[in-house]
């Protein structure tokens, strides 16, 4: 296993949202692997904000006990983390990017976010923001010992409603998977209000064969998924 | 290119309010002349209306026809019947059209620019831009830079590759290439940038003149030419080339797994739908055969280094198995050296080792090709980021990623003029 894996480690963009954090800096044990039961992993590592400020230090200390059992098809996961930001702080700013994005008007053809040159418009960050969040519990589902991902791309949005209390968004990303290099599009629709846990479903397109095919969407595998608030991800917004 | 091809073709026509829904456009291979002769003959249907581009010559010579949708039927039913090859080059014009059109509409106009000096190098640009930049850094430096063509693509794009040398005969020299997965696009940017960098340097930096004053330098800054334009035109994530493959409605071929090192051992996919897929046969995509018959031709390439993105990590061989590379100590070294110079300018941290212990397992690589050859500095570059943004990165990340990467090449270079071997 590498010793450090980085995620975030390109100069953090500017922006004011906050509502995730990202690994930074982390070093795990050589699995130790026993063939009868499975293969445990001791994972340490620190977080930064997603959206961090300018000069921002803020760092969270986490350490996890990753344990791939035999058969079992998902890792059972332990982590605990301290110097996360307090929870009134959370609960706070929660509110105020709800708000925000109440307010926030849509546009339905908002395709391709960011653009083919990286670029992510101001106003819409938002919604990548919680975009972002969504596909990270798709990704935290999906990762396995052999495949991982990334987010490259939101690129269209279905649905944004406001109307109830919550925000509800219906939108399709597409991950980057390592090792296959394959790019997956996944239909994800997320139901957020701040306090309660996320509701997240999500679709993902497996690929082709090599037979004849269609073309279409409906060719490929389908995964799908519900993840709720689960034991395993934290349910706050801006814990995850 | 090809729906350019198909545009400029059709532009007489077009004045005639013709339309080529469904019209298709096949390549036919005549074997031998016998062959040549029976699709003469077809020529003589006038009543097929048949257009050829590129008509029946010699066996060898591909022979491109537009075929219209009444006609299409009845041509393909008699060239199979006489067991004449052919492969559909086009499926549909009037679709192909159509999207040219819009894109010529849409589109920025081709920004035209009178010298490298007043060009962007902070912003992604088209193919048809490089390739007027590449002429014009000829042009402006003409003892120092040649253009040279190795090739052509899959759908009949060039492949240029840039000679920089202050003389001599064969020199030893070092080989780099950005753009060999076309989604990669820092990549090329970046390779543009690193073309310019030369030519400012020699004659102003003493490190880097001693180095092109014995040595020359060959930069490839679009490997993958087809899946570049495609990635402008139809698919931002499209990796791979353009290629067909027979039997399958996929199309193209991982470049980076077409190598004749461990061709499609594990590390590979032999499905052609997927984005590692081997192809049929090492050597089987035009782009990576090109490469190969230059540095077997040439002879005295003593560093190659293919750059990718994303992950921020410097590779050198094996991909595709795990014994240790017999310079291994030496390569692991140099690029420790190299990392810790590109860090130097903005604190990017890249991870550096065998490929296939520190990114995964792949068959067919470049790098291990090239080593094989007896090119011992053979190292494989991923570009910024880690994930964040990926293929998707910022246009302002360009240049502090061509300058930080500058640092690691210029380490390498030096190291392999200083051990000569």
């Amino acid at each position: 296993m590498t010793s450090s894996q980085y995620l975030c480690s390109a100069p953090p963009p500017r922006g004011k949202r906050r509502a995730l954090v990202c690994l930074t800096h982390g070093c795990s044990t050589s699995p130790q692997v026993d063939p009868k039961r499975g293969c445990k992993v001791d994972v340490v590592f620190s977080t930064e904000r997603y959206n961090q400020e300018e000069g921002e230090q803020r760092l969270g200390k986490c350490s996890a006990h990753v344990f791939f059992k035999n058969q079992k098809p998902r890792p059972a996961v332990n982590v605990t983390c301290t110097r996360l930001i307090e929870k009134k702080k959370r609960e706070e700013e929660d509110q105020l990017l709800y708000k925000r994005m109440k307010q926030l008007k849509v546009p339905l053809d908002a395709a391709s976010i960011p653009d083919s040159r990286g670029h992510i418009d101001a106003s819409l960050r938002p919604i990548w923001d919680l975009a972002f969040l969504g596909a990270s519990y798709v990704m935290w589902e999906k990762t396995s010992q052999s495949l991982h991902y990334y987010l490259v791309q939101l690129s269209s949005v279905k649905q944004w409603k406001t109307n109830d209390d919550a925000i509800d968004f219906d939108y399709t990303v597409l991950l980057h998977e390592f090792p296959t290099q394959e790019i997956i599009p996944c239909r994800i629709h997320l139901v957020w209000y701040p306090g309660k846990p996320l509701k997240v479903k999500y679709n993902c397109q497996g690929l082709q064969t090599s037979e004849e095919a269609s073309g279409t969407v409906e060719s490929g595998t389908v995964e799908s998924g519900t993840v709720e608030g689960s034991a395993v991800a934290p349910t706050e917004l801006s814990n995850i | 290119m090809q729906g350019l091809l198909v545009f400029t073709v059709l532009l007489g026509v077009a004045f005639g309010n013709e339309d080529f829904v469904g019209h298709q456009v096949l390549r036919i291979s005549a074997a031998d002349e016998a062959q040549v002769q029976k699709v003469k003959e077809l020529e003589d249907l006038e009543h097929l209306k048949l257009d050829f581009w590129r008509g029946p010559t010699n066996p060898g010579s591909p022979i491109d026809v537009r075929v219209p949708f009444s006609s299409v039927q009845a041509v393909k039913v008699f060239l199979e019947s006489l067991g004449i090859r052919y492969k559909i080059m086009i499926e549909d014009v009037q679709s192909l059209l159509d999207e040219e059109k819009e894109q010529m509409l849409s589109s920025k106009p081709r920004t035209w620019v009178r010298s490298t000096d007043a060009f962007n190098y902070a912003t992604y640009h088209t193919l048809e831009e490089i390739h007027d930049f590449v002429d014009l850094l000829v042009s402006e430096n003409p003892q120092l830079v040649s253009k040279i063509q190795i090739g052509n693509t899959y759908e009949g794009r060039p492949i240029y590759v840039l000679k920089f040398s202050t003389g001599g005969n064969n020199r030893p020299a070092i080989w780099i290439d950005t753009g060999i997965h076309s989604r990669e696009w820092v990549t090329q940017a970046s390779g543009v940038w690193f073309a310019k960098k030369i030519t400012e340097d020699y004659g102003q930096d003493p490190a880097f003149t001693a180095i092109l004053d014995s040595m020359d330098i060959f930069l490839e800054i679009v490997t993958n030419p087809d899946g570049f334009a495609f990635t402008h035109s139809k698919n931002r994530l499209w990796r791979k080339t353009r290629s067909l493959t027979a039997g399958s409605s996929c199309v193209g071929v991982d470049p980076n797994r077409n190598w004749d090192a461990g061709f499609g051992k594990a590390g590979a996919s032999s499905n052609p739908c997927s984005d590692t897929y081997h192809g049929k046969f090492a050597n089987s995509e035009v782009e990576v055969k090109s490469i190969v018959d230059f540095v077997q031709s040439h002879g005295n390439i003593k560093a190659f280094i293919s750059i990718h993105s994303y992950s921020q990590l410097l590779l050198y061989p094996y991909g595709y198995k795990s014994e240790d590379a017999p310079d291994k100590e030496e390569l692991d070294q140099l690029a420790k050296s190299a990392v810790t110079a590109l860090a130097s300018l903005y604190g990017t941290k890249y991870q550096y080792g065998s490929i296939i212990k520190t990114i995964y397992e792949a068959s067919g690589s470049t790098v291990d090709w090239t080593y094989s050859q007896g090119i011992k500095y053979s190292y494989t570059f991923e570009l910024r980021d880690t994930g964040r943004y990926g293929f998707l990165l910022p246009a302002s990340q360009i240049i502090p990623t061509a300058k930080e990467t500058w640092l690691a090449l210029l380490t390498i270079m030096e190291h392999t003029l200083n051990h000569p071997y």
